[in-house]
């Protein structure tokens, strides 16, 4: 990542992407930390990586993988639309997008 | 109004795939949510609950390394999944598991039964998001399909006509459904397309800005799509306006396209590596595996099938696998009859005489039981190679006529009748032709005594050949169907003569 300058603007960006309603002291704090998270692993530019492979993992596993079986779940249907804000119909309950 | 210009169109065409596996993606939940109560194939994975792992489907893997055949491609031993972020509601973890950077199915290619070629760019694998439906101001959630695993198959813009753009989704469809891998049922989503079309004046060596249009279910909605889109964008460019690059949507209704939302911002998916799913790496010999259990590939059955029907009926009866499997059992069947092997293949006699018998039948299913009144036949049992072989030689010995060989083939479909033998469903409906010249001699007889027939034998005799057919309709009669017309007929000249 070569220097990458968190502002209000990426800030604006992110919040949209992600739909979060920032007020305008959230979103200074918001900014703060961002760039202190972002210098803290900008450190790691100063190593030289030419040649380098990038890491996926950093575990040496593969084909973590179960087969292919149904399995009963500890939790049902209730309880996790228990959890949902608004049900409707067995449906979770959104404001209309699109 | 057409413009002066002509434009050649480009088209790309992504297509999903919904694997029928057993579980999801990465969950151990039921995958065939077909008319399933909404968010009862669920589980926290699926939620996006903090705190959960995914856990990689083995059998998933499997399918998109079928799929990844089927297309001719290239399998990546090695691959790995990343996360692409969007937020939307029927997407609860933020983030869909996809694969970017290494998809586990390289290039290949699609041949297309008019000849043509398109190159698939490559396949990967990813999850389903799960299903909305909006109600006055609300959209509601169900997260049934929210996990099913999806092989994303992107072609190269090698399309260039609507009917191309329909040719390849529809052979898309058999290959997949052919290897096994989807149920392939398009009114439930199975399959889903997006298509980018773009136009250019002929002779330009730029390409047009692209419009995509998503989520078409069906080979003639991808048809009537990319027309609509072909004709909007060359009245645009004939006006002198641009075409926008954006997602636009289709209405099967109104057959239009509008504008969904233009790429003002472009998207910003922030991928990144998905940390908690290990890479897959796969042996050569795990693709030959594969490639053993994926039954009999598209291509042997329409080189089969070729051998004896024109193309346009081998076209329509490879759209329904089961017939097209019972044709094949019945040619084993008839080699076995006559003893032929690899070693000893058939000769040129022998194999006429095949290609006849399944030519008959092959009719038989593209006449009758593909008849929209007996649609409702295609999914019963079909006929043993038995009952079919029977029947063909009935016919051949003009024991049953064309018509009688009809009825009985129906009859397999009975539920009081398809276990019994060819011979007794034909004798149980009456339709056994009579071929015994000696009985046949006697009703002709019987007919030749009759008062009503007088006239037209002196007629016949008197060089008048038309009234024959009288006379042939007056013994069919007498004998309530079952005689042979044509020996009918030798027999009348006989006597008459």
């Amino acid at each position: 990542m070569d220097n990458m300058e968190v502002n209000q603007d990426t800030i604006a960006h992110l919040a949209k992407l992600s739909d979060f309603a920032l007020t305008e002291d959230e979103s200074v704090r918001l900014e703060a930390d961002i760039n202190g998270i972002v210098n803290y692993i900008s450190q790691l530019d100063e190593l030289d990586t030419t040649g380098v492979e990038p890491t996926y993992q950093v575990f040496e596993m593969e084909n973590i993988w179960r087969e292919d079986e149904i399995l009963p779940q500890e939790a049902d249907r209730e309880a996790l639309l228990g959890l949902a804000k608004e049900v409707k119909d067995n449906q979770i309950k959104v404001p209309k997008v699109l | 109004m057409v413009g002066k210009t002509k434009y050649i169109p480009t088209i790309g065409i992504e297509c999903h795939v919904q694997l029928s596996t057993k579980t999801k993606l990465f969950s151990e939940v039921d995958n065939d949510a077909r008319q399933k109560s909404p968010n009862s194939c669920v589980s926290p994975v699926d939620y996006g609950l903090p705190g959960m792992l995914p856990r990689l489907n083995k059998a998933a893997v499997r399918y998109a390394v079928r799929a990844g055949l089927a297309l001719n491609s290239k399998i990546n031993l090695e691959s790995r999944f990343d996360r692409k972020h969007y937020f939307y509601p029927d997407l609860p973890k933020g983030y869909q598991t996809t694969q970017l950077f290494y998809p586990i199915i390289g290039e290949g290619y699609v041949e297309l039964p008019s000849g043509g070629k398109v190159r698939i760019e490559h396949a990967h694998l990813e999850e389903d998001a799960g299903k909305l439906s909006h109600e006055n101001g609300d959209s509601l959630v169900d997260l049934n399909r929210a996990g099913t695993p999806l092989v994303e198959i992107v072609s190269m813009p090698d399309i260039h006509s609507a009917v191309e753009a329909r040719e390849y989704t529809k052979e898309l469809w058999r290959l997949m459904t052919y290897a096994g891998v989807t149920f392939g049922d398009l009114y439930n989503g199975n399959m889903r397309f997006d298509v980018n079309i773009s136009i250019a004046p002929e002779g330009s060596d730029k390409l047009g800005t692209r419009a995509e249009v998503k989520n078409l279910n069906s080979f003639r909605s991808v048809e009537r799509a990319v027309e609509y889109e072909i004709k909007r964008q060359a009245r645009l460019l004939d006006k002198g306006e641009v075409v926008v690059q954006e997602t636009r949507g289709w209405s099967d209704a109104t057959g239009e396209t509008t504008s969904q939302r233009s790429k003002e911002e472009a998207q910003d998916y922030r991928y990144m590596p998905e940390p908690d799913i290990p890479p897959i790496r796969l042996t050569e010999k795990d693709v030959v595996e594969q490639k053993a259990l994926m039954g009999i590939p598209l291509w042997i059955y329409r080189s089969f099938l070729r051998k004896f029907l024109s193309e346009d009926i081998v076209e329509v009866l490879l759209d329904y696998k089961n017939l097209t499997d019972a044709l094949f059992q019945l040619n084993s069947y008839l080699c076995d009859a006559m003893n032929l092997t690899d070693e000893k293949p058939a000769t040129n006699d022998q194999r006429k005489v095949l290609s006849s018998k399944l030519k008959k039948i092959a009719n038989l299913f593209s006449s009758v039981l593909l008849a929209e009144e007996n649609s409702s036949l295609l999914n019963d049992e079909l006929p043993t190679s038995e009952q079919l072989n029977t029947l063909v030689e009935m016919n051949e010995k003009n024991e049953l006529s064309s018509t009688g060989m009809k009825e009985v083939f129906i009859k397999f479909f009975d539920p009081e009748m398809h276990f019994k033998d060819t011979r007794t469903i034909a004798k149980e409906l009456g339709v056994v032709q009579e071929n015994d010249l000696g009985e046949l001699e006697k009703i002709v007889d019987a007919v030749l005594a009759k008062p009503e027939t007088q006239k037209a034998q002196e007629d016949f005799k008197a060089g008048q050949e038309k009234v024959l057919g009288f006379l042939v309709g007056q013994v069919m009669k007498e004998s309530r169907g079952k005689a042979n017309p044509s020996a009918v007929q030798d027999i009348l000249r006989q006597k008459l003569q």
